[in-house]
């Protein structure tokens, strides 16, 4: 199956179907991204403001990691499941989207970030627990994991301003013509 | 609110909002900021909450969580506030005639309002800031409200 037929059918599966035809499920689904976005944002932030030493410092890394980073996987897993309902409602304008390419880029670049973190400073926590700031590989993994959530949040914001010739931002405008063409 | 709209046909013809209405870039940008600053609120408000709910910072009282977190939380919303009337300017009446714009307000002030200090006080004020993320994204399908929204733009 190549691409293309894998989108289309996508669009076509009953599933997206209900929710383009449903008039509060994309914008539901949509607020629903928003949050999950947001959340892992803001939870990122405590852990990164946390390696760089500007906040909680007092604390030890480990406890506030495990306190917060579960909340952030939840976060997450909303952001993937409602982002996932919003792709197959319009596949194909999605898939040759550049801002959403380049957000699911930056996705990837997260994770690994996140696995240069788990091979670096994460194991030798113990050492650096207590200190004010994660040493340099930690900070270096804050900073960016901050730059990349916040490209992150832009790139999804854009994915619907998209020029016209990726096609129109998905449950925001009807293509009455098309429509119709189809419906004859 | 006949009202209302002449105050957004007026304030659409004023500099700012043209200026802001020609640059296609501008409106996107400032959603963005708004999105990142809602980010730090929910952050915020999300670990003060579970301190209260005794699901973290227990080595913390109350008042060092606030303290740690009350500046963000102060700080994003001024960053909301700004870019929140920059969207008003640039886009009147999409904002002012929305009834989800409205909504949101009402909610809006209630969470900057409190201050819980009890468990359930301080689960419903994070129920109330999640209700408001989905009500500002609504204003952008305001039409999900049928009727209601139609004979606010009357």
């Amino acid at each position: 199956m190549d691409i293309a037929a894998l989108l289309a059918w996508l669009e076509a599966s009953p599933l997206a179907a209900s929710i383009r035809n449903t008039i509060v499920a994309f914008p539901l689904v949509e607020s629903g991204h928003v949050i999950g976005i947001t959340l892992v944002f803001g939870t990122i932030l405590v852990i990164d403001l946390r390696l760089l030493g500007l906040a909680w410092t007092r604390r030890p890394f480990s406890l506030i990691a495990d306190e917060v980073l579960r909340w952030t996987w939840i976060a997450f897993a909303i952001a993937a499941v409602t982002g996932a309902l919003m792709f197959i409602t319009n596949a194909a304008a999605y898939y040759n989207n550049w801002y959403f390419r380049a957000k699911m880029l930056l996705l990837v670049l997260a994770g690994l970030n996140m696995v240069f973190f788990e091979i670096t400073d994460r194991r030798s926590v113990l050492t650096w627990d207590r200190q004010k700031s994660a040493p340099p590989a930690g900070r270096l993994v804050a900073a960016a994991s901050l730059a990349i959530w916040i490209g992150v949040i832009f790139l999804g914001r854009w994915v619907a301003y998209a020029p016209a010739a990726t096609g129109p931002p998905p449950g925001e405008e009807v293509d009455f013509e098309k429509l119709e063409e189809l419906l004859k | 609110m006949r009202g209302v709209s002449r105050f957004a046909d007026w304030l659409a013809q004023t500099p700012l909002s043209t200026a802001i209405q020609v640059n296609e870039w501008v409106i996107p940008t400032i959603q963005s900021i708004h999105i990142v600053a809602i980010g730090v609120v929910l952050g915020s408000v999300l670990m003060v909450t579970l301190r209260i709910l005794g699901l973290a910072a227990r080595d913390q009282t109350l008042a060092e969580t606030n303290a740690r977190f009350g500046p963000w939380l102060t700080g994003a919303l001024i960053v909301l506030l700004v870019t929140g009337i920059l969207m008003i300017v640039g886009e009147p009446a999409r904002e002012l005639l929305a009834l989800s714009f409205w909504m949101k307000m009402v909610l809006v002030a209630f969470a900057v309002a409190v201050r819980p200090r009890a468990p359930a006080l301080a689960f419903v004020t994070l129920l109330v800031w999640l209700c408001i993320v989905v009500l500002g994204r609504l204003i952008a399908y305001d039409h999900v409200w049928g009727s209601w929204s139609a004979a606010l733009k009357g």
